[in-house]
């Protein structure tokens, strides 16, 4: 079957020898949201200018709907681009700027405004439209760039950072709204951020990007739960990471590593020589359930946010590490720094990867 | 400083400044109006407009020649709206390579630069002597309308240079992502957000080009533009009707600037009307 979107082996190496991207595989199912997640300078954006034209590929090829784009320039591309700074033309009135696109495909009048009036009701953008774009607040600037990238029916909806230049609150409202939004057309959305939650809270997938490579491309829970590398371990959630040997497999099937701290199972393969345990997955009594993996340590510290508890703690090799409680729990509540904690992790939640 | 003695100052030194910038072009109003018996100095003997009369041509002769500027008012106009427009689109190109560094671009930058920095006299007189050595002939509309785009060029550009700073590119890609040719993004967007700087670009070039003089000097050939012509007229007696002439030319400058002002205004009003509605709303 074809995808909506399918870049092969994708890569951009500049004149210079810099290289932006390298070997970028990802098949985009049609109506699937996306999203690039990575720290400033891993080539998210850069990919992401790729698929809309604005880059040229030195590597690979991209194909939209089974056909090769990779030569083809942005304005034959049917993609739409939403930029974080909003792009409005400064010139046009909010309904001159959402109708653009169809004025220059030459669309009979009748049939343009109908669209043009349905997506404006549609964004709540009534009000405004014959008002000047370059002097409404951010959001509904963001809106009007919305609306003026859907209306001309792109295959797929290319985001760059839409949320970034909004404050927090605002930010949480149209992430709600995209979301809606996103399902009820049934398009294709690409998401480029550098913030964890909204990669995580609104996409179906999550391309990791680190460097230029991708790192993983997973559901948000997958990436919780198992990371496939060192990187993802460090740059999703709060991991502690615990390096060892490999050391043989557990009845159940588990594989083992042995480590300064104990033997350790979890989910990986044989090869691995790295344990990574995310925060939630510690609990404090060390009544826990047959085959759980036990760490002595000291608490260091404790902060409550609303009923999850922060705590740290130093284990026996002295290192600190991060540990997420319900604080509700008696356990939690005894608790005051320097007391000595018994952690126990259940070595389902444990993966195990190679460095 | 102490800010008491600061403010006046600044006053008096605005005012010196301003005595000395509009002071000549006072002088020479005043005296334009000297009747025909008066001289180009005061006192005024009697107010009149003799001399205006006598510019076009309208008064009984005199034993003053008629200033003969009209065909070199005609020529200067025509050369400066010749100048205009090829400064004007060679800036803007040029300054549109520049938002791309390109391999050489900072030399090239600087030999632009070049041809508003060296001295006029010089390349007036160099240019004479290459269009001898290539027996050309000297003419306003070839030798010197060449130096004079050489000599606005690189203000048009500098203005477009600065305005292609500010100019958000991702607005041009905006436009490209929702199908919109190349073309028709310049056309439509890039045009019509930049168009002010094209204004500034095109008054520079049309006002330099317009009194251009030591340029012109050698390589203007037989018919002169304006400021030679008049300038030619010194040699023989200066009459007031010099001075009616520069009243009115200061005036055509005048109504240039008020038709930029307004074609200025016209391209922003539109965002100060919607402000205030959204002040009132």
């Amino acid at each position: 079957m074809t995808h909506d979107l399918e870049l092969i082996q994708v890569g951009k190496t500049y004149p210079d020898g810099t290289v932006a991207v390298s070997d970028f595989d990802l098949k985009v199912e049609k109506g699937e949201f996306v999203a690039f997640l990575g720290p400033s300078g891993c080539g998210k954006s850069t990919t992401l200018r790729m698929i809309a034209g604005f880059e040229d590929i030195t590597n690979g090829e991209i194909l939209i709907k089974g056909r090769d784009v990779s030569r083809i320039p942005p304005e034959k591309r049917p993609t739409s681009m939403i930029f974080q700074n909003y792009a409005l033309f400064p010139h046009m009135s909010v309904r001159q700027n959402i109708a653009f696109g169809l004025d220059i495909k030459g669309l009979p009048k009748s049939e343009k405004d109908q669209k043009v009036d349905r997506i404006i009701d549609m964004f709540d953008l009534t009000e405004f439209a014959d008002r000047r774009a370059d002097r409404l607040s951010g959001g509904q600037r963001q809106r009007i760039a919305l609306a003026r990238g859907l209306v001309v029916e792109p295959e797929i909806l290319l985001l760059d950072e839409p949320l970034g230049a909004l404050d927090a609150n605002l930010r949480r409202i149209i992430q709600n709204e995209l979301k809606l939004l996103q399902r009820e057309l049934g398009i294709t959305f690409i998401f480029v951020t550098h913030a964890q939650s909204e990669a995580l809270g609104l996409s179906d997938r999550v391309v990791v990007m680190s460097n230029g490579l991708v790192e993983q491309i997973s559901p948000p829970k997958e990436l919780y739960r198992r990371p496939a590398s060192p990187f993802v371990a460090q740059f999703i959630g709060s991991n502690t990471i615990i390096e060892g040997k490999p050391d043989g497999t557990t009845p159940e099937g588990l594989v083992c590593l042995s480590t300064p701290l104990g033997r350790i199972a979890g989910h990986g393969a044989p090869t691995s020589d790295m344990a990574i345990i995310p925060a939630e997955a510690f609990r404090i009594d060390d009544s826990a359930g047959p085959g759980a993996l036990h760490f002595e340590g000291t608490l260091t510290g404790k902060t409550l946010v609303g009923s999850v508890g922060h705590l740290r703690v130093r284990l026996a090799d002295d290192r600190e590490i991060e540990v997420e409680t319900h604080a509700d729990t008696d356990a939690a509540r005894a608790l005051t720094p320097g007391t000595p904690v018994t952690l126990g992790v259940d070595p389902g939640a444990v993966t195990l990867i190679h460095s | 400083m102490n800010t008491g003695i600061l403010k006046p100052t600044l006053a008096i030194y605005a005012a010196i400044f301003l005595l000395f910038l509009y002071g000549p072009l006072i002088i020479l109003a005043i005296l334009s109006f000297q009747s025909q018996g008066g001289g180009p100095q005061f006192p005024i003997q009697e107010w009149s407009t003799y001399w205006y009369r006598h510019l076009f041509g309208v008064t009984e002769t005199s034993r003053v020649s008629q200033l003969p500027v009209g065909d070199a008012l005609v020529r200067s106009l025509i050369l400066a709206f010749m100048t205009t427009v090829v400064s004007t689109v060679l800036g803007t190109m040029s300054a549109e390579a520049f938002r791309t560094r390109f391999k050489g671009s900072g030399p090239v930058f600087y030999l632009i630069i070049l041809g508003m920095m060296v001295p006029g006299v010089l390349v007036g007189l160099g240019m004479a002597l290459l269009s001898n050595f290539a027996g050309i002939d000297r003419a306003w509309w070839g030798t010197a309308f060449v130096l004079h785009v050489v000599y606005t060029y690189p203000f048009a550009f500098l203005v477009m240079l600065a305005i292609f700073n500010r100019f958000d590119r991702s607005v041009e890609e905006a436009s490209l992502s929702l199908g919109v040719s190349p073309a028709q993004t310049f056309r439509r967007v890039t045009f019509p957000i930049l168009f002010p700087g094209v204004l500034s670009a095109m008054l520079f070039s049309f006002t330099l080009s317009y009194d251009e003089f030591s340029r012109t000097l050698f390589t203007v050939g037989r018919e002169l533009t304006l400021p030679l012509a008049i300038y030619g007229t010194f040699s023989v007696e200066i009459y007031p009707n010099i001075f009616a002439f520069g009243v009115l030319t200061t005036l055509f400058s005048f109504t240039l600037l008020v038709v930029y002002g307004l074609l200025m205004k016209r391209f922003t009003s539109r965002r100060a009307r919607f402000s205030g509605q959204e002040e009132a709303a």
